[in-house]
């Protein structure tokens, strides 16, 4: 008998070392499938051996602005980092405590979890007001924004509102699949979302309120141009009305083949900038459409899902799994943490692109003072520190520096 | 608690004179010009009433028989023009008429809510203009130059249009209609009660403690209420933002509801019956419709499903099986249920009313107020029966006044109190 026993734990003990094998191995391909993806994601038309010529911020800047730009945005990002600290706090309590929440649901599990789910954010919500209101204080301190109190908390409010929304959308998604796939829904899940993200950024031009056909005589005659030299003819360029809320200028790009869309704030028109200056914004955008950088970040989500939707699946394996509304609380904060935690990685990302879309732009406007000035002028209206200091520009930049990006001017200058 | 210092009496019988209907309006000049002689004094009354009161703690008896007698009167008048009964009532506030108010006397009352009467009024002010508001007519126009009207009646003058047209036409005016303007009017006495400092005691908004008896009923379509008023603060505060993805879910079943509507009838024009599918289909969204309503307007607590399951939410919808239907009303149903639409709307008003109202009530005290829930369940009851009727789910034309609780003997409504555990049962709204 005990021998009887012993012999299949000898067997069973070989195959889940066969299988530990085969799950490391697995791995490992994925890692490598991952680190492949991501490689030709990275590819960029900047020149590799682009080196940045060392720029002094102070022959762009005068010191009272330095810092005066400094304080700004030591100001915000501390705000910003507390509101995250803050974030994580309450939904690592929730993810303890939240489940006890469940007896205000009639509905079925995945009614009670998108209830969670729901209740999670507005909890963060509240929690952030302050850190809301103090942003909103300092904003408009410095005459950045126009932004009021009210409007700045019900404007999150309703914001709450798609968070919401999306929120119930995803969990309805998960929790379904992990009804049926049980331990394997994310293998199913990430694909979906990728699947939704894309469809998101092929229709996100009809998203985007308040737009308008450009108007500015400038724009409608240099686009064409810019737009052949960037290689994506006939995009349509709109102007956004934001001159309500804030002074800062900005643009951006959405939307990939026939949704493809330039996006140009109303702040950016309202002379502050030269023609030539706007036509560098432009071709910027544009450079972020010819370089097919919506697909790409569709792309770079489909890398950061698959390995936190995983993780997600291990961690809520302990309330039974994300099918039981009783894990969603934990998912969250996972999720989250995740999401936080990553953001630095992201952050290089989005820097990466941008420096290419700005390589993309000098191309095609051949006029490096105008980027210059545009840089220049760029952080003067929005009270950007040119020269952040590293733990910021590490946590929170998501765009090269001003600094880098004269440097950049003045090597394409130079090359 | 006690009973209600106001409680409003009804010895009505229903039965209308055509010829004093028709001219109802013009026959009450004669009390308007009264009672607006009579609103003077006692506005001049209540002043006096206010600051001995102030001193006293308690009204003056003779200033309380005066104010109560107005009370009384105005009671009498708007129960006669808005048809709830027939004879022409006298000029004195004081001989009987079939709808009545009973006033207690002069009792102490707390010096804090008598300083601060006028605004301790206000929440019974914003639910007395849901209930009694003056129609009215909003306007809006955009940058086109299009401009969209509204019309707003509130339930009272709107079952009055509606009971003025029954009682033209069957010498009769129906016992939900007649109730449903008692019920206005009693809130509306007791709440005048409460301004002109007759009583401390806050107007109730209870249908079911409205009236001394209450009709029972069994009906297809039936409210069912188990609720036990308790409100977590924080789905509270969020409701409306909780209520998105049943919104667009109820959207999304919407679109398929209005096919189903057609093709049911087409099938019950033609068979006399609804097909059992689309029976049960309809039924599913009028009762998930019902519970999302109860979800955001605050009469239940907990986050409803999205199936609209029978017995899934306190706030539920009991639907009878399908029955044969009369063809004719079938093929008319749409214009058959116009008054139905109507009232249905002037509840809608007052379902907004009980919701705003009761978001602070249940924010600050985690309870829902049991009035404000009962007064949101006949409205929500009533909306509900409309769009079965609509559907044709039922065949039942919707009974729009309150109705005795199944679980409630006969002639105790009155005496039950708000907060009476028993409320926290079953409750009736069904239809006619």
């Amino acid at each position: 008998l005990i021998s009887a026993r012993h012999e299949p734990s000898a067997g069973a003990s070989r195959r889940s070392h066969g299988q530990l094998t085969a799950a490391a191995l697995a791995l490992l391909a994925c890692a490598a499938a991952w680190g492949l993806a991501a490689h030709l994601l990275w590819r960029s038309s900047v020149p590799g051996g682009l080196s940045l010529p060392r720029v002094d911020p102070r022959a762009f800047f005068s010191s009272s602005f330095l810092s005066r730009s400094a304080s700004y945005e030591r100001f915000l990002t501390i705000d910003g980092v507390l509101a995250d600290v803050t974030l994580l706090l309450v939904l690592a309590l929730y993810a303890r405590r939240g489940q006890r929440l469940m007896r205000e649901s009639a509905a079925g599990p995945i009614g009670t979890g998108m209830l969670l789910g729901m209740l999670g954010f507005a909890l963060v919500w509240l929690a952030e007001i302050p850190f809301t209101l103090l942003g909103t204080w300092w904003e408009r301190s410095h005459d950045v924004s126009h932004q009021g109190y009210v409007a700045a908390l019900f404007g999150g409010f309703a914001g709450l509102g798609a968070k919401f929304l999306l929120v119930s959308l995803a969990l309805a998604i998960t929790m379904g699949l992990a009804r049926v796939l049980r331990r394997w829904w994310w293998a199913v899940a990430a694909p979906v979302f990728v699947g939704l993200a894309l469809l998101s950024s092929f229709l996100g031009a009809y998203l985007i309120p308040e737009t308008h056909a450009v108007g500015n005589g400038g724009v409608v005659t240099d686009a064409p141009t810019l737009e052949r030299r960037e290689g994506v003819p006939d995009t349509k360029i709109v102007v956004q009305r934001v001159a309500r809320f804030t002074t800062a200028p900005n643009a951006e790009s959405v939307g990939f083949g026939s949704t493809r869309r330039v996006i140009l704030w109303d702040t950016l028109l309202d002379g502050r900038f030269s023609r030539r200056e706007v036509d560098v914004v432009v071709a910027h955008e544009l450079g972020h459409l010819a370089h097919d950088h919506p697909l790409k970040r569709v792309g770079w989500l489909a890398l950061f899902l698959i390995p936190v939707t995983a993780l997600i699946a291990l961690f809520t394996r302990r309330r039974g799994g994300l099918a039981r509304p009783e894990a969603v609380p934990l998912a969250l904060f996972v999720f989250v943490a995740a999401q936080l935690l990553t953001a630095p990685l992201m952050n290089i990302v989005s820097r990466h692109e941008e420096a290419e879309a700005d390589w993309s732009a000098l191309r095609a406007t051949r006029n490096p003072a105008a980027a210059r000035g545009v840089f220049r002028e760029l952080a003067i209206t929005s009270l950007a520190n040119p020269d952040p200091p590293a733990w910021s520009y590490v946590i929170d930049a998501d765009h090269p520096t001003i600094v880098q990006r004269i440097a950049m001017v003045e090597a394409w200058r130079r090359r | 608690m006690s009973e209600h210092p106001i409680v409003l009496l009804v010895e009505d019988d229903l039965e209308r004179n055509r010829w004093t209907v028709l001219f109802r309006w013009l026959l009450a000049l004669p009390h308007y010009v009264w009672l607006g002689l009579w609103s003077v004094i006692a506005f001049v009354a209540v002043i006096i009433s206010w600051v001995a009161t102030l001193i006293l703690g308690r009204t003056p008896t003779g200033l309380h028989n005066f104010l109560a007698a107005y009370v009384r009167y105005a009671t009498q008048l708007y129960g006669y023009v808005y048809l709830a009964a027939n004879p022409y009532p006298s000029f004195d506030g004081k001989s009987s008429y079939p709808i009545d108010v009973s006033i207690a006397g002069p009792a102490r009352q707390s010096r804090w809510s008598v300083a601060f009467r006028a605004i301790l009024a206000l929440p019974a002010l914003i639910l007395a203009g849901a209930l009694m508001g003056e129609p009215s007519l909003g306007a809006s126009g955009n940058r086109n130059g299009f401009g969209s009207y509204a019309l707003y009646i509130g339930v009272l003058h709107t079952a009055a249009l509606l009971g003025w047209v029954a009682s033209m036409v069957r010498r009769r005016t129906p016992r939900g209609l007649r109730d449903v303007v008692a019920y206005a009017l009693s809130y509306g006495a007791q709440l005048s009660a409460y301004l002109l400092l007759l009583t401390d005691r806050y107007p109730n908004s209870d249908p079911l403690t409205a009236l001394r008896e209450l009709p029972s009923r069994t009906d297809p379509v039936e409210m069912e209420v188990e609720d036990d008023l308790r409100r977590a603060r924080l789905m509270v505060f969020f409701r409306i933002l909780l209520a998105i993805p049943h919104f667009v879910w109820l959207g999304l079943w919407g679109i398929a509801v209005v096919f189903a509507a057609i093709a049911n009838w087409f099938c019950t024009l033609f068979r006399g019956t609804s097909p059992s599918a689309l029976h049960r289909f309809l039924a599913a969204y009028i009762r998930y419709l019902v519970h999302v309503y109860a979800f955001v307007y605050l009469l239940g607590n907990p986050f409803p499903g999205f199936v609209g399951g029978e017995g899934s939410y306190p706030i539920d919808l009991r639907i009878a099986e399908r029955g044969t239907q009369n063809r004719w009303t079938v093929l008319f149903r749409l214009v058959l249920a116009i008054p139905a639409i109507l009232l249905a709307s002037a509840y809608g008003s007052l379902l907004s009313a009980v919701a705003i109202l009761g978001w602070f009530a249940a924010l600050f005290t985690g309870r829902m107020p049991l009035g404000l829930r009962n007064a949101g369940a006949l409205a929500l009851g009533y909306l509900a029966q409309t769009n079965a009727y609509l559907l044709l789910v039922s065949g039942a034309y919707p009974y729009s006044g309150p109705t005795r609780p199944s679980s409630q003997p006969p002639a105790t409504a009155a005496a039950l109190a708000p907060g009476a555990p028993s409320l926290t049962g079953s409750l009736d709204l069904g239809q006619t």
